[in-house]
């Protein structure tokens, strides 16, 4: 399968940075064509970067980064006429209605009015807006407002959609209706780089996933792929009290309130569980979810926020 | 990109941030109007009707220059609070169609006003054929020119509060200090020199030489358009040169 996104030594120092701390290092990543390819990290971890470096927004130091065989910063252009974005913390013009937010955007992007319609009309279905068609975004909540700015960009002819953090602030309803017309995006072989630190977000849309820390690729593949490259990949969780010294050499045990967690390979979590039932603990056991790596490779949680780079970025405007 | 793409995007850039907003808001329209039409009562007042003249000359620079400038305002918003910018860079929509688009744009509030001045300049018997072609030609060249200055300076702001604070320094030291609504004669010779730094000073000078209010000689007309032609191509190439579509 052909790449959508080639990106290779890619690093990004923001200008006037005191510290020169590189808000991107040398990150080398390959999206592949269709699909959705997620990138996942705490907050300041360089993934808002990266995508704004390939949505030709951004320059960057050092490296190369294709989108569609176009090379970014030489070939913009042709870029440009490929794709769309949802930036981080974007907004909707206040003043617009729902639908004209979705209708004008493709109108701007030169699609004929009829298309535009259409397209519209199939997205508002699509994440439950038509009832909101005519309310002016002023009058949204901020969910919906994220909602009908997913709209605009899932109904666009793009063949790369960049969306930065598109479910933050959305109600779990609402965040599974993003997650549908992503999958249905994603389905008519378009390629979506989508970035989260919601990590049950990445395993439920993802067909492959990159993890950056500091500007970093720590671990890349599809999800099934990075389970298996962790050191425990099951997780049996058991309630009750146990001594730990009985658990230890199981894995890795993490204390929870009420019980113990074990990180473990797949015939010791067999065994544990065996040994648990006879002694009429309650368990539960399956593999790790991404958190449990993240947690793993990391070291921390995703709800952590990395040391920002940007700290050092200059007062300066920069668009 | 075709042209008619081109122009796709070019008119729903206008029609979403010129016409659609004074769906909500229609007193944007009374916006642009409302300092024009004050300096026009002081003056008339305050000359008991001998400066009537400037007034409305001057009201048809101030509109056209506030209609240029008032884009940073806008741009400065949509990029920095919405992040529409963003979302217009990684699209095929090319910059200099968003500059034109959002520039057309702020000149849909600006109607009224020139509506109500260009009344008053025929109303007043100002209006020749040369007159009006001096007119039309230099208040293109003001629009130009402060938009392009507005766009250079909605690239360095951070936020859109920096707007509101060079906005009245920018009108102060191109409309209200320079002798727009005034001739040229009434400041001392100092002054004469230093209102020959602002463009704006050359703009009123043609226009108030082509309806009789000042003297205008040949030589004095090339060089007001020699150096209102050099300013704005000046601006231009800073704002083509400065201004960020990409940021570094």
């Amino acid at each position: 399968m052909p790449s959508a996104i080639v990106a290779t030594g890619v690093t990004k120092i923001y200008p006037g940075s005191r510290s020169r701390t590189p808000a991107l290092a040398d990150l080398s990543l390959e999206v592949p064509s269709g699909g959705v390819y997620g990138l996942i990290g705490r907050n300041g971890a360089g993934k808002t970067t990266f995508i704004r470096i390939a949505a030709t927004q951004l320059e960057a130091t050092s490296g190369s980064v294709r989108v569609l065989g176009h090379e970014v910063g030489t070939e913009d252009r042709e870029v440009r006429a490929r794709i769309a974005c949802v930036p981080q913390e974007s907004r909707p013009l206040y003043f617009l209605t729902t639908e004209e937010v979705v209708y004008l955007y493709l109108k701007m992007r030169g699609l004929p009015s009829s298309e535009a319609h259409r397209r519209t009309e199939e997205a508002l279905e699509e994440l439950s807006l038509v009832e909101y068609r005519r309310r002016l975004v002023s009058r949204l909540s901020g969910g919906l407002r994220r909602r009908t700015l997913c709209a605009m960009v899932l109904a666009s002819d793009a063949d790369v959609m960049f969306l930065d953090e598109p479910t933050t602030g959305l109600d779990p309803i609402a965040r599974r209706e993003v997650w549908e017309a992503v999958r249905r995006a994603s389905r008519e072989h378009r390629t979506i780089v989508l970035t989260t630190h919601y990590l049950d977000e990445a395993e439920a849309l993802s067909s492959r996933l990159a993890l950056i820390e500091q500007g970093r690729r720590v671990l890349e593949g599809t999800p099934s792929e990075l389970r298996a490259r962790v050191r425990y990949p099951y997780r049996v969780t058991l309630w009750g009290s146990v001594p730990p010294e009985e658990l230890d050499s199981y894995g890795r045990l993490v204390p929870i309130e009420g019980g113990s967690m074990v990180f473990t390979g797949e015939r010791e979590a067999r065994e544990l569980a065996r040994w648990a039932l006879e002694r009429g603990l309650r368990l539960s056991m399956g593999p790790v979810s991404l958190e449990d790596i993240f947690l793993e490779v990391v070291g921390r949680s995703i709800e952590e926020d990395a040391p920002l780079p940007q700290e050092d970025e200059p007062t300066e405007a920069k668009a | 990109m075709t042209e008619r793409h081109r122009l796709r995007s070019l008119g729903t850039i206008v029609l979403l941030n010129g016409l659609i907003p004074i769906r909500t808001q229609p007193l944007y329209l009374v916006n642009l109007l409302a300092s024009p039409l004050s300096f026009l009562f002081f003056l008339t007042v305050v000359s008991h009707g001998a400066l009537l003249r400037y007034g409305v000359t001057g009201g048809l620079l101030l509109t056209m220059l506030s209609a240029g400038t008032g884009l940073q305002s806008d741009l400065t918003h949509y990029r920095h609070d919405l992040k529409l910018q963003d979302i217009v860079v990684a699209s095929p929509v090319e910059a200099p169609i968003y500059v034109l688009g959002m520039a057309l744009s702020e000149l849909v509030y600006s109607i009224p006003g020139l509506a109500v001045f260009v009344v008053l300049f025929a109303v007043e018997g100002l209006a020749t054929v040369l007159s009006v072609s001096i007119l039309l030609g230099v208040l293109v060249l003001v629009w130009g020119f402060a938009t392009a200055l507005a766009f250079t300076l909605a690239t360095y702001f951070q936020d859109v509060r920096e707007t509101f604070m060079f906005s009245p320094l920018i009108s102060l030291v191109l409309s209200v200090l320079p002798p727009v609504y005034y001739p040229l004669a009434y400041l001392p010779a100092w002054a004469q020199v230093v209102a020959r730094f602002s463009p704006t000073t050359y703009a009123a000078a043609l226009i108030q030489g082509a309806v009789g209010l000042a003297p205008l000689s040949l030589s004095s007309a090339a060089v007001d358009w020699g150096v209102l032609g050099a300013v704005t191509a000046a601006l231009f190439a800073v704002a083509a040169f400065k201004a960020r579509w990409k940021e570094p």
